[in-house]
């Protein structure tokens, strides 16, 4: 499973990418689960200026978010791919 | 560990944007931000009703807001819960934590800023209770405004720093609130970059009053201080000269504009807010430098009469807002230096004002008291 994370706007406005693949991970049964709950679409909600949007892509399907009304499965995934306190 | 996280510049993010399923997205996405917009602005429109930026005569009656802002800043002790523990509250002592005193003392300087040049209590010129949460999330590298309180991470130490270390930043996000209860622009495209546009030139505003700075002493920088030791930049964003903040290996380089020419078309960030406001930001400071003298006094009272004059449509674009500064700048100041100053500002970033489009809707003199 190949999960994509791609993040834009932010006071910043500086965008930032993240991928991995699964296959042979030690915590991929653990990635699974939280990529598929993620997909699961939070809120619909008015932009929030400067707030990160994010686009979360799981193999073919994408789910768009948006700070500050990340699910907390979206909220984990993008923090552990982006790697820096999503 | 398969892991690769980079940090890219925007033109490759639009590629991926136009690969495969990121239009089908991007317009669903699109769909539910509208959706989700309109119920924003029609909340708002009952909240403030139809008269914006209500006049406020010299000499405030006893019945007015206070002249004293009423701050209270919360921890968000590194979750995602708003606002978080109370840990000070208006006329408290200083707090051990650095954090909350910096979230504090810009939320002052910035009420400070609004009231004393422009006759404004706080960001619904009502008099509003400023809230502001710090220790958002862990390593957090944002600061945003969510429509009713302002949020700001401590950063990861390795791009960022803290988000309450420049006072223009927190000058920036609380002018969110102000266009938020005002002209109310659109966060798409122009009229979301004229959004941005007024959130840096109120934060540099704010911080030029606070350091008592002219046009020429000021350094037009937006985030200066933010950037981590050792990240090849002196700020995030550049108003006097818009794609020169930064040029580092990981960030990139500055990609923003300074003039139509350099005009970004993309979907991503909502359309570029955060790029094409380097056109609107150069203009303002085109304008302040020719009229010389401290920024906030008369550019500011132009800006700031066109962003609460009535005359703005949420969805103003570039042309729209540049002639509406020229009429703010006319029926103020009259057909004179002030006016040809900020027409020459428009001019130069290649910005043609709207023929017709800008009437105020109410006399600026009537508005704001003197400093």
């Amino acid at each position: 499973m190949r999960i994509e994370v791609v993040r834009s706007g932010g006071f910043s406005g500086i965008p930032a990418h993240a991928a991995l693949d699964t296959a042979g991970r030690p915590d991929a049964g653990h990635l699974h689960a939280l990529a598929e709950a993620a997909l699961a679409p939070g809120p619909p909600q008015a932009p929030t200026p400067d707030g990160y949007s994010y686009d979360i892509t799981v193999d073919a399907r994408t789910v768009h978010c948006a700070d500050p009304q990340l699910t907390h499965p979206q909220r984990e995934l993008i923090r552990l791919l982006l790697d820096e306190g999503a | 560990m398969g892991v690769f996280c980079t940090i890219v510049p925007p033109h490759v993010l639009d590629a991926l944007a136009r690969s495969g399923d990121a239009t089908l997205s991007a317009y669903a996405r699109r769909t539910l931000e509208h959706d989700a917009r309109e119920r924003t602005r029609r909340r708002l429109t009952t909240v403030i009703g139809p008269t914006l930026a209500a006049a406020r005569p010299t000499g405030v009656p006893a019945a007015g807001p206070s002249d004293g802002p009423r701050r209270t800043i919360h921890d968000a002790a590194h979750l995602d819960t708003l606002p978080g523990t109370t840990v000070r509250e208006e006329g408290a002592k200083p707090s051990k934590d650095g954090s909350v005193n910096r979230a504090y003392d810009g939320l002052g300087a910035t009420f400070e800023t609004y009231l004393k040049a422009y006759g404004r209590h706080s960001v619904d010129g009502k008099g509003l209770p400023l809230v502001a949460s710090v220790h958002y999330l862990k390593d957090y590298n944002n600061a945003f405004w969510n429509g009713e309180q302002m949020v700001f991470g401590d950063g990861d130490g390795r791009i960022f720093l803290d988000f309450t270390l420049p006072v223009d930043v927190i000058g920036h996000e609380l002018t969110h609130g102000v266009t938020q209860y005002s002209a109310n622009l659109d966060y798409f495209g122009q009229s979301g970059a004229l959004n941005e546009s007024v959130s840096d030139v109120f934060g540099s505003l704010i911080k030029q009053y606070s350091l008592g700075q002219t046009a020429e002493q000021a350094d037009w920088l937006i985030g200066a201080g933010l950037l981590a030791p050792g990240v090849h930049g002196e700020a995030l964003r550049s108003m006097k000269a818009p794609g020169t903040a930064y040029d580092d290996p990981n960030l990139g380089k500055d990609p923003q504009p300074g003039s139509m020419s350099g005009y970004v078309s993309t979907s991503e960030d909502n359309g570029g807010v955060h790029l094409n406001s380097g056109i609107p930001n150069r203009a303002f400071y085109l304008a302040a430098a020719a009229i010389g003298g401290h920024a906030w006094e008369q550019a500011g009272q132009i800006w700031y009469d066109t962003l609460t004059g009535g005359s703005l449509s949420t969805r103003a674009q570039f042309a729209d807002f540049a002639a509406a500064t020229v009429a703010a700048a006319t029926a103020r100041y009259g057909e004179g230096d002030q006016s040809r100053a900020v027409a020459s500002a428009w001019q130069q970033v290649g910005v043609t004002p709207a023929p017709g489009s800008a009437v105020p809707r109410q006399q600026p003199g009537e508005q704001t008291q003197e400093a």
